[in-house]
């Protein structure tokens, strides 16, 4: 009887492993067959009615990379009286406060919203939600400190709210501080297969792009009748992803609008992060997959890219349950299916499909990208691939604890920005010294 | 801020005034090299599967990356005879290199028993993947060059 559970355990979950793999294939194979098209020009003097945009900049401690962000804020190309940028200075204790409201007086479309210890240090959702009650803008953007966008990055994320239905958008990301050391690079690879391929494919083929959290925003009138985010979840932009398309309204993807961000440099910071993430995004499945499943305002290709995207952070812990359960299954008494032959061939066809998936997605991204010497890391991607096994099945236990103690599980993390990224911009010596 | 650096963190801060930072290129499908790419790994496909050098999983593990190589690698850009070569070059590396580790497993298994299959079920994909993305990731070096090549 044992044996048989194992079986069909081990059975399921190859299968839901090869339908990732199919997935990766088809989301290459459809942005391949898209690479060769022209791109549409976001131009403004082409629109009938020109967006006012509120620019919405979350901050905490955050004084090594504030400034230049703001200083790209000044550069921006959208007209200014249209623009309403607002930095949410989240009672940091460093100087952001201050080098806020020094750009304040400079710029008039620069605000500065400052919290008390009482009200702030809850969170990121907790600090765009005082932002967002505020804002004046048609549209809010959101950017986290550490970003860096191209100066018509507006024009590109506003370009989408052309098409009614839209509800929200999502920009690129791409790594400032790639060469910094082989973590960077490394999210690099990852960013580029996530972006350049996964994201665009899932625009292309009208499934579900996900708001990201940073580099997108939404029809303020839309998030507010939406309550903002939800201060209770981890990963508040999944959730309002799911929420938007509940709602009635699609996301879409700009590959061309891009945005550097500050990657992560230790594997410590690494595992970090992805545990937040990985918790959210499960907190996020356990909220929403049913809801998703019986909505009516999503078409059955959405439905079942929701159900992947909901779930993709407990792959992990199911590769790793695979190799537990196949080593009593093949000890015990292989199955006929189970015999080293045939197993094998089962295997490799995993092994080939399943090992080149991600990686092919992120080699056709970088060749797309024009990136050739990023090819050659591509196989040290398995070393993240093997970090984020005990990642996601640490965020899977916690949370499980968490809801059989009843506890709290937000628990925000914030990461670290060393400032180290400066270095890399050209115009550098622009944004003062003291920043 | 060594000199790599600097140099990277120009292109960087230049190309970010760019609307398209990290350039985008551009591909010329040519729907001739994929129908050619198909048929060679059709006959790479059917000479490993009447091959009695290699057993079963690895013919299956073969075929799929026949398929998998054309159908990614042949819509890039550089030439049909690159993309044969290089193909051609897939399918000796990977007969050579399944033919070296199963000849590796069969002795250590005999070695150590059962427990060793067991291990290598777990190991064989990470084993794979050795070759596997490390050729197609220098395919797409040899593409990208070629490219560049064509455009110079």
């Amino acid at each position: 009887m044992i044996i048989e559970i194992l079986e069909a355990s081990f059975l399921v979950l190859t299968g839901l492993m090869i339908a990732y793999l199919v997935r990766h294939y088809i989301f290459t194979l459809a942005v391949l067959k898209d690479a060769g098209k022209k791109k549409e020009a976001a131009i403004l003097e082409n629109r009938v009615h020109v967006l006012s945009v509120s620019i919405l900049i979350p901050a905490f401690n955050e004084e090594m990379v504030i400034g230049r962000l703001l200083q790209r804020m000044c550069e921006l190309t959208y007209p200014a009286d249209r623009l309403q940028i607002l930095v949410v200075d989240d009672a940091s204790t460093d100087g952001t406060g201050e080098i806020a409201e020094e750009f304040s007086r400079l710029h008039g479309q620069i605000e500065v919203l400052h919290r008390s210890e009482a009200e702030g240090r809850r969170g990121k959702a907790s600090a765009l939600n005082a932002g967002l009650n505020i804002v004046k803008g048609e549209i809010v953007l959101c950017f986290d400190a550490d970003y860096y966008p191209q100066r018509d990055i507006v024009e590109q994320l506003s370009k989408v709210f052309e098409d009614p239905r839209v509800g929200a958008v999502q920009g690129r990301v791409t790594v400032l501080n790639e060469p910094e050391n082989i973590v960077t690079r490394l999210v690099a690879l990852e960013r580029i297969g996530g972006y350049r391929i996964d994201q665009q494919a899932r625009d292309r083929l009208r499934l579900i792009p996900q708001f990201g959290g940073t580099v997108g925003g939404f029809r303020t009138d839309l998030l507010k009748s939406l309550g903002g985010w939800d201060e209770s979840m981890l990963a508040e932009d999944t959730d309002l992803t799911f929420r938007v398309y509940l709602s009635g309204y699609k996301i879409r993807y700009s590959n061309e609008a891009e945005c550097y961000e500050e990657a992560v440099e230790s594997w410590r910071a690494y595992w970090k992060q992805r545990y937040r993430w990985a918790r959210g995004h499960m907190q996020c499945a356990f909220k929403h997959l049913f809801q998703v499943l019986k909505s009516e305002n999503l078409r059955f290709r959405e439905r079942v890219d929701a159900l992947f995207l909901l779930n993709v952070y407990f792959m992990p812990v199911f590769v790793l349950f695979s190799w537990i359960i196949s080593i009593p299954l093949f000890l015990l008494g292989p199955p006929p299916w189970l015999s080293l032959g045939w197993a094998a061939g089962i295997f490799s066809i995993y092994s080939f499909v399943g090992n080149f998936a991600p990686f092919f997605e992120v080699g056709i991204g970088a060749y797309l990208d024009g990136r050739t010497r990023a090819h050659w890391l591509v196989s040290l991607l398995v070393f993240a691939f093997l970090y984020n096994i005990p990642i996601c099945t640490k965020a899977l236990v916690d949370l499980f604890i968490s809801k059989v103690a009843g506890r709290r599980s937000v628990l925000w993390d914030k990461t670290i920005h060393s400032g180290n990224g400066n270095s890399y911009i050209a115009n550098q010596n622009k944004i003062p010294k003291r920043y | 801020m060594s000199e790599k650096r600097r140099e990277k963190g120009d292109r960087v801060g230049v190309l970010a005034y760019k609307p398209i930072a990290m350039g985008d290129r551009k591909l010329e499908l040519r729907s001739s090299h994929i129908v050619l790419g198909f048929s060679a790994a059709a006959v790479f496909s059917c000479a490993i599967l009447f091959s009695h050098y290699v057993s079963v999983e690895s013919v299956f593990m073969l075929i799929a990356f026949n398929f998998l190589f054309v159908s990614l690698t042949f819509p890039l850009n550089g030439s049909l005879a690159a993309k044969v070569l290089l193909l051609s070059a897939g399918n000796i590396i990977g007969v050579l290199w399944v033919f070296l580790s199963s000849m590796f497993v069969h002795a250590v298994a005999d070695y150590f028993g059962a427990a060793f299959n067991a291990l290598y079920l777990i190991l064989g994909p990470f084993v794979n993947l050795v070759w596997i993305v490390t050729f197609f990731s220098l395919s797409l070096t040899v593409l990208a060059s070629a490219k560049n090549r064509d455009r110079d």
